[in-house]
């Protein structure tokens, strides 16, 4: 079978998690590097691709290690390469705003504050007074940590998802060139959606109580066609490989 | 498989090289000011601010880090391939990579250089001569311990990834988490050091960046010098954490216990960052008053 | 950049000779390795790196006249979402001959892979008006234009790699599993993103940002020949090195002569301009 339904549903849907993730991560693009924005201080593409990415180093070595394994892989198995390549995001990206978080606190000495809203939907805590003169906010505050991380679980789902279904088409756990095959239209697939997302959001959001968070569903409209298309495309060379 | 005293020791060496890719990382994009905080020194001349601070503006970190770490790996693999020492290999695959660091750092900087003919900023030649090695060294010790820590990854503890792609997505991450830790160093403090301390850049101050240093005129070299006492060692820590905590836990256990184990590091992450959090706040307290009205005395 | 705010770039080539220079110099460049089979050599594989210098050009103008106008993002992206596509077009296109589903000769490979690269660029962009609004009256057109090239460049570098753009027979072995794949993703995304990028500004001009992107292809199409030491014969590789290596010092004297002449001043060393000159 080269057209196989179920893949495609599954590929395009880890294309739709990878796009609703890069909604929930917190970056305030270049004014946040020098703390006028609230969010981590880099572009949204670079930073759930960072994220995104090591899901699939993670999510790569779990499915190998499972896949290669005698009685072959299963339901479980396959649940739990995506709880791997998660995890891997998620690590990474929280590791990441934590560091950032003490830079702001202890080199830029400034509390971390959302712009967005005057109370942080999640510990309450009172933000409009804390923002500095001339500034939208800085830092990570809790509401962003939280939403930053529900990003690099969506973000390592949809990435170890799209590679996973890959695989399973591939059928040759071992073979090297499946494995890269594979690992780079994942990357690829990851890119496009992510790129599509960032576009949405213009670049810079602030997480899930941001106004801004509200277009969420062009977003998901616009993954949503362009990883069919890369689905629909990808499938039958995953199948052909000889 | 590896025994698992063995394959700590090899997590737990990952996670040194990481380390110090990541310092390096950071302090190589300080040298050359790469990244978000570059887009003050990119408005610094259109402001009528000229400086001499390098703009290495070749893209964005994480993609740069990807094509420098990606050829550190290509090369090295072609050398493996021919029978070379693995250390060897990297070494000179690093090598390539920090060529290909110096050759794109000089277009940028003498492009967007150039491009600013309006705004009357010079091209410095002595600062493309005595920048560039600087940036070419950093990003070496980088490329090399990240191309080393996939080598091992790769080869040791089996990751089924080919060397470059395992590289090349290391990179990507690595840059990721540079641009996103210590560049807040360079961004918000270092070019600011102007602006009152303890406060986010006041956006009508955007583009006064500090020109002049203890003596002279302020290079990459000084932003490097003071960001390597902060903004580097945390990033390094940023990249550490991120490849030991991620290898460790599917290291020492195994299926659901590691995604749990990992699970948990997220939680303490989380809990980390409110205690700083409330910390911050009640150390340095609020800018204005509870009413919303004029800064406190 | 030219206009942050936004309106069309200008100056130079016009964008539809560029168009033609990238697509026939590209797929030329592709086909012509070929002669490989013809002559039972590999010294060809070279032209498949040189295809993917015109490739570049048209990909880093596309990025120019698409980024003159404000995109809410970094240049960065674009180039990434131009690799991003143009990986999964270029390699469907190789492969879907190949494997005999649909009657095609696999001497159409390429040219499949440009129109389907040029199809998922289609849909983007018009997703990117419709859908997300950006209102970039360019965008349908550059993200076909990008795409298209970012296929290109990847068919290129990986025909001159492997030394035939055959997908089963030589790039699966020689590019994919050996993980070369990655250094022409993202070589073709640097490419084809850091030429505007590292020369934007108000004065920017085109055929200095084109200086660049042929010069750092060159340095790509260097490495892509490194790499093929370990896939083709080592006279080959060495020829693909030395015609890379020698573009890259002809365009890049061109590129610091060219900065020599238009930027403000070039001094060995100095103070800043003083207040009068900043006048």
């Amino acid at each position: 079978m080269i057209i196989d339904p179920i893949s495609i549903a599954l590929i395009t849907l880890g294309g739709v998690l990878i796009g609703l993730g890069v909604h929930f991560i917190p970056v305030g693009g270049a004014p946040a590097a020098m703390a006028q924005a609230t969010g981590v201080g880099t572009g949204t593409v670079q930073l759930a691709a960072g994220a995104g990415l090591t899901g699939l180093i993670s999510a790569g070595f779990m499915y190998n290690f499972l896949a290669t394994a005698p009685g072959g892989f299963g339901t479980s198995d396959f649940i739990l390469v995506l709880a791997s390549g998660a995890v891997g995001a998620m690590i990474m990206i929280t590791v990441t705003m934590f560091i950032g978080q003490l830079v702001y606190v202890y080199c830029v000495g400034v509390p971390p504050v959302s712009a967005k809203v005057d109370k942080d939907p999640i510990t309450g805590d009172r933000q409009d007074i804390y923002v500095s003169q001339g500034t939208e906010g800085h830092g990570v505050p809790t509401v962003s940590f939280v939403s930053g991380t529900i990003g690099g679980l969506f973000g390592g789902v949809g990435g170890s998802m799209v590679y996973v279904q890959l695989m399973q088409i591939g059928n040759a756990p071992a073979d090297p060139a499946i494995v890269a095959l594979a690992g780079i239209f994942a990357t690829g697939v990851f890119y496009v959606n992510a790129v599509l997302a960032s576009y949405n959001i213009g670049g810079t959001i602030e997480g899930f109580h941001d106004p801004k968070f509200k277009r969420v569903p062009k977003a998901i409209i616009s993954c949503l066609i362009a990883s069919l298309l890369c689905a629909i495309i990808a499938v039958p060379i995953m199948g052909g490989v000889s | 498989m590896i025994d698992p005293i063995t394959g700590l020791g090899l997590v737990a060496l990952m996670g040194a090289l990481a380390t110090i890719a990541g310092a390096a990382e950071d302090l190589e994009s300080d040298v050359g000011s790469q990244s978000n905080p570059n887009s003050q020194v990119q408005l610094a001349a259109q402001m009528d601010f000229p400086h001499r601070i390098f703009n290495k503006a070749i893209s964005g970190e994480p993609p740069a880090y990807g094509l420098w770490c990606a050829t550190g790996a290509t090369v090295a693999s072609v050398l493996l391939a021919q029978n070379m020492s693995v250390i060897f290999a990297i070494a000179i695959g690093s090598l390539a990579g920090a060529i290909l660091l110096g050759l794109f750092s000089v277009t940028a900087h003498m492009g967007r250089t150039a491009s600013q003919k309006r705004f009357k900023q010079p091209v410095y030649m002595d600062m493309v001569i005595g920048h560039v090695p600087s940036i070419m060294a950093h990003g070496f010790i980088a490329v090399f311990c990240i191309v080393s820590f996939s080598y091992i990854m790769f080869e040791i503890l089996g990751h089924p990834f080919p060397l470059p792609l395992l590289a090349f997505l290391w990179g990507i991450t690595a840059g990721a988490i540079g641009s996103s830790t210590g560049d807040v160093h360079y961004g918000a403090e270092r070019e600011f050091q102007n602006q009152p301390f303890g406060s986010g850049l006041n956006a009508a101050q955007s583009g006064n960046i500090v020109r002049k240093a203890e003596s002279g005129l302020r290079n990459g070299m000084d932003n490097v010098w003071a960001c390597a006492k902060f903004g580097g060692p945390v990033t390094g820590l940023a990249l550490g954490w991120t490849v030991f905590f991620d290898n460790w836990r599917s290291t020492v256990f195994s299926g659901m216990n590691a995604v749990i184990a990992g699970l948990i590091i997220v939680l303490i992450l989380i809990l980390a960052n409110r205690l700083v959090e409330v910390k911050a706040r009640k150390a340095y307290g609020p800018y204005k008053d509870e009413e919303g009205g004029a800064e406190p005395a | 950049m030219s206009a942050v705010e936004g309106g069309p770039a200008s100056g130079g080539l016009p964008p539809n000779t560029i168009i033609a220079i990238g697509v026939i110099g590209g797929l030329a460049g592709i086909y012509l390795t070929m002669l490989n089979q013809t002559f039972d050599t590999k010294i060809f594989s070279v032209m498949g790196g040189i295809g993917s210098i015109f490739a570049v050009v048209w990909g880093a103008d596309a990025v120019r006249r698409v980024c003159s106008y404000g995109l809410g993002t970094g240049v960065p992206s674009i180039g990434m979402v131009a690799l991003g596509m143009g990986v999964v077009a270029a390699i469907f296109g190789l492969i879907i001959p190949e494997t005999g589903i649909l009657p095609i000769p696999t001497i159409l490979g390429p040219v499949i892979s440009f129109i389907v690269a040029a199809l998922i660029g289609l849909v983007i962009g018009v997703m990117s008006n419709k859908i997300l609004k950006m209102n970039i009256p360019i965008m349908e057109k550059s993200m076909i234009e990008i795409a298209g090239a970012g296929s290109l460049v990847l068919m290129g570098l990986s025909a001159s790699i492997a030394g035939s753009f055959a997908f089963n027979d030589a790039i699966l072995p020689g590019v994919v599993s050996t993980g070369y794949i990655a250094i022409v993703f993202i070589g073709g995304a640097m490419t084809i993103l850091h030429p505007f990028n590292a020369n934007l500004g108000p004065d920017e001009t085109q055929y200095r940002t084109l200086y660049v992107a042929i010069e750092k292809a060159a340095l790509i199409m260097v490495i892509a020949g490194f790499a093929s030491l370990t896939v083709i014969d080592a006279v080959s590789a060495a020829v693909t090195m030395l015609v890379g290596l020698l573009i890259f010092l002809v365009y890049f004297n061109k590129f610091m002569k060219s900065v020599h002449r238009e930027a403000y001043k070039v001094v060995g060393t100095g103070l800043l301009p003083s207040a009068e000159e900043l006048e």
